[in-house]
């Protein structure tokens, strides 16, 4: 892991640097992912989805949130990685993301399990590097260290808004 | 004597031109102003006097100046026409042309569009008879008056509060005028109307709003002289009333959009001197006798008077006529051209008496949300119950469950619908102005305004139903001299009905005009290239036609209805909120317009189909039948796809399985279902593996990740708690017919 370049490049990521704070930490594809704790409305087990049709293959399709419809998508597909199928550690991550015409809205992601919520100070955090990653720069606000662990942060807002185009490569 | 023809022509004109300047703004073109005042000349004739001559030389040089020309200078020349017009016609000497008009040769600042006004020289205008001295009031004001629209530390909730009071307010005014125009000694309406104009004047002034304040004022006297018989309400009276409700109206309506954030501090441009001044030239004028022969044509009588063509000039008389007071008039008492029916029945239904309370949307909404997600959470418990077995006692708690929340959902339902009362009340002064406009006698005959829609849906369907009629006014009913030709009576009526009918709102709009002619329809969607030459479309299908983007009908463009907005546009709008319209017309009898619309937009009643397990939803609404179809009805035609054939008819076939991409589904057409789904006239038969049931469905929007992307018109939660969606069946009856919406 130690290969991952760390630098203090300005790199043109689409939103700011993360911001200190506490984050949810969860797995995707082997690598561990963060979101900023406010945003998530909570965790549930996976649960029937309703497929979509002529969606791009990340929507998975929707959920029943006690009575609200919301958007299902597969952090995996969008991010490009390797799928998987869902095992027993599978689960879904109601987030709040922002909503088009103001306000915010609904939105799941379906994540290969969920670890802790952990404090990033900002020492912790650093820019994400230009290269390297596996996944488009455009969804990344930084990458946080603690110890020997490196969590890369992602901006929801920025995966939510651009649902519409084809997925990252 | 002068001719009597010219005297009624230049006052029409002078009528129209008032209008016209009432509605002028600096930068606007004056085009249809120019055109009015070109045609004076030829309207007075040879004989007019002198001095009317000259003054509409000057006023067409002043047209012809480059760009716009000083509003106050039409206003005081407007002024003194109508008074000079009036003296020629009683053989008086012409009044004396006011002092700041007074160098015809002095070319006025022109204005470019765009440019801010220039202040003119001169002091503002007084048209001759006004008595009193030039109020400091006016000379302060900017010409053309740029309004700014906020006041400096302004209260925003309690400017939103006279928003809302301000709009009832011009309601009730613009309601009440219409009424004084059929009869204008009606004092209970007169002091209504008058209110209006004093609450108006006290709210402005406590929020500030000088400008409207002033405006309520001016508006305020003249009513005022009206109540105390000083001035009768004549033509030129009810204009300038309804000319400046609409422009307090428009101020009103940019304050809203300025609270909401939207231009916030821009000035608005209100041609509110014009209109002043036009207010004291009505107060100083008196009344021109209501003779018959100006062709008035009797405005909307907005009560419901039983329809099938009663027509009820029987009230030629005067009903027992209050004197007049207006000393210079001739003693007998005009007649009035009065077509409504008695004062009695023209009452309007009194609002409900009993407290009200103003509620916030978003909670009232909120609310309503809430008591769906209830509902849905309950069916959840009961469909988990019934799978376990039943205990006895829970079954006949849940059962009491299931019928408190069915009555909670209905009332929440409720909270939500009001009459359609307001949106029919447009339509009475819409019809006037079309009338009024088109020298045509309209009659609107209104019937079930207190029937109760969804919010939404009647704010959807408003500008579709203006759309509506305004064509029949326009388009439909024929000219006075047309349809006694036709042996029709002059008046053509238009009537506008809403009523409950099953689980729907049905709203009808019909008129005895020209009706819709299949045959010109035919040709014209040719000349558009919207069928082949050779089409043999029946003439119900091709009354269709005329919803098809693109289409118009109209010989001549009028300005009334012909710019833009189409019948397509006015159907979609409809679709929007789930419904339907119709059409049904007999060339020469005429048309009639039938909207229905489900009761409320969360709820509908849904046939559930599955494919390959899949289960969906389709609205009722667009159902016509559904039939397990045999082998031999379907007909695959090479490069079309499948046709099934529906009662002789020859259907296009969808396979639902095919369409959504979904494996697995049955594939033998004679061991699935068909469904026949409508939109309009257009039909589709969808396949579907089987029928689940029937139910009603609280509707899920899809959220913005869906919006516009998929082929369904929501989701709906149905009792084991899976989410099923709702297809868009206009979209599917449409597809791959050129149509916007697409599911592919």
């Amino acid at each position: 892991m130690n290969h991952i370049p760390i630098q203090n490049h300005p790199v043109d990521v689409g939103s700011t640097l993360a911001q200190p704070g506490k984050y949810l930490t969860f797995a995707v594809a082997g690598e561990m992912y963060g979101v900023p704790v406010l945003a998530v409305r909570e965790i549930i087990r996976l649960c029937p989805i309703t497929p979509v049709a002529h969606m791009p293959s990340h929507v998975r399709g929707v959920i029943n949130l006690r009575g609200r419809v919301i958007p299902l998508i597969d952090l995996r597909v969008r991010f490009g990685l390797s799928a998987g199928a869902d095992h027993d550690r599978t689960c879904i991550i109601v987030a709040q993301v922002a909503a088009a015409a103001g306000g915010s809205r609904p939105y799941a992601i379906v994540v290969d399990g969920v670890e802790e919520v952990i404090g990033f100070t900002t020492d912790d955090i650093v820019p994400p590097p230009d290269f390297g990653l596996a996944v488009d720069t455009r969804f990344i606000t930084g990458m946080a260290r603690q110890g020997s662990r490196i969590t890369t942060l992602v901006d929801l807002d920025a995966v939510a808004a651009t649902d519409r185009l084809p997925e990252a490569s | 004597m002068p001719p009597r023809k010219a005297i009624d022509d230049a006052r029409g004109l002078l009528r129209r031109i008032g209008l016209e300047l009432a509605f002028l703004e600096p930068g606007q073109g004056i085009a249809p102003l120019a055109e009015l005042v070109a045609s004076l000349p030829a309207a007075l004739g040879a004989n007019a006097t002198p001095e009317i001559h000259r003054a509409v030389d000057q006023a067409a040089d002043w047209v012809s100046a480059a760009g716009a020309s000083s509003l106050e200078r039409f206003g005081a020349w407007h002024a003194w026409m109508e008074e000079a017009v009036t003296a020629w016609e009683r053989d008086q000497p012409m009044p004396a042309w006011p002092t700041p008009l007074d160098n015809p040769s002095e070319r006025p600042a022109s204005l470019e569009p765009g440019e801010p006004p220039q202040p003119s020289p001169q002091p503002s205008p007084q048209p001759v008879a006004v008595t009193r001295s030039a109020r400091p009031l006016l000379d302060e004001m900017a010409e053309c008056q740029p309004v700014a629209v906020l006041p400096e530390g302004f209260d925003e909730e309690l400017m939103r509060m006279f928003c809302v009071e301000a709009e009832e307010l011009l309601a009730e005014i613009e309601a009440g005028v219409l009424v004084l125009e059929q009869s204008p000694e009606d004092a209970g309406m007169l002091a209504t109307v008058f209110r209006g104009f004093h609450t108006l004047k006290g709210n402005a002034a406590v929020m500030k709003l000088v400008v409207l304040q002033r405006l309520a004022h001016e508006l305020e006297s003249l009513l005022d002289a009206a109540r105390q018989g000083r001035r009768q309400l004549d033509r030129p009276a009810i204009d300038v009333i309804l000319a400046a409700a609409d422009v307090i109206s428009r101020y009103v309506a940019e304050t809203s959009r300025q609270l909401d954030g939207v231009d916030t501090g821009r000035s608005i441009s209100l041609p509110v001197p014009a209109l002043i001044a036009q207010v004291h030239a009505v107060l100083a004028t008196p009344p021109a006798p209501a003779a018959p022969a100006v062709a008035t044509p009797p405005p909307a009588a907005m009560a419901p008077v039983p329809p099938a063509g009663v027509d009820s000039s029987s009230s030629a008389e005067p009903p027992a006529a209050a004197p007049m007071i207006i000393s210079d008039l001739p003693a007998s008492s005009p007649p009035k051209q009065s077509v409504a029916s008695d004062p009695a029945s023209r009452q309007r239904s009194a609002a409900p008496t009993g407290s009200s309370v103003r509620v916030d949307t978003h909670k009232l909404d909120g609310l309503v949300d809430l008591v769906g997600e209830l509902v849905i959470a309950q069916s959840m418990v009961f469909e988990a119950f019934e799978t376990s077995g039943g205990d006895e006692s829970l079954s006949r708690s849940l059962g009491q469950l299931r019928g408190i929340t069915a009555d909670l959902q209905r009332t929440a339902m409720a909270m939500r619908m009001i009459p359609i009362r307001g949106t029919f009340q447009k339509m009475s002064r819409l019809v006037r102005d079309v009338a009024v406009q088109l020298g045509k006698e309209i009659r609107l005959v209104v019937e079930g305004e207190d029937t109760e829609l969804d919010r939404t849906v009647i704010e959807e369907i408003g500008d579709p139903l203006v759309h509506m009629v305004r064509n029949a006014a326009d388009h439909g009913i024929e000219s006075p001299a047309a349809r006694l030709t036709a042996n029709k009576s002059p008046a053509g009526t238009i009537t506008l009905q809403a009523f409950h009918q099953g689980g729907f709102v049905v709203i009808r709009i019909a008129d005895d005009g020209r009706g819709l002619d299949p045959e010109r329809i035919r040709r014209k969607a040719v000349e558009r290239g919207l069928i082949p030459a050779d089409s043999t479309i029946d003439d119900r299908e091709a009354l269709e036609l005329i919803f098809a983007p693109g289409f118009s009908t109209a010989e001549q463009v009028t300005d009334v209805s012909g710019r833009g907005v189409g019948m397509d546009v006015v159907r979609r709008n409809i679709e929007r909120v789930r419904g339907k319209v119709e059409i049904e017309s007999v060339p020469g009898r005429g048309s009639c317009f039938t909207i229905s619309m489900p009761l409320t937009l969360a709820i509908i009643e849904g046939l559930i189909v599955a494919v390959a397990g899949q289960r969906f939803v389709i609205p009722t609404l667009s159902v016509r039948e559904s039939f397990r179809p045999h082998l031999e009805s379907i007909t695959t035609v090479h490069g079309r796809g499948e046709l099934v054939d529906v009662r002789g008819r020859q259907v296009p076939l969808l396979r639902l399985s095919r369409h959504l991409g979904i494996q697995g589904g049955e594939e033998a057409a004679d061991r699935g279902i068909v469904v026949v789904l409508e939109a309009g006239y257009d039909c589709r038969c969808l396949l579907v593996d089987e029928l689940v049931g029937k139910q009603e469905v609280v509707i899920k929007g899809l959220g913005e990740t869906f919006t516009g992307r998929s082929g369904f018109a929501g989701a709906a939660i149905l009792g084991d708690g899976r989410v099923s969606l709702i297809l868009d069946t206009t979209a599917l009856v449409r597809l791959g017919r050129g149509s916007s919406e697409t599911a592919a």
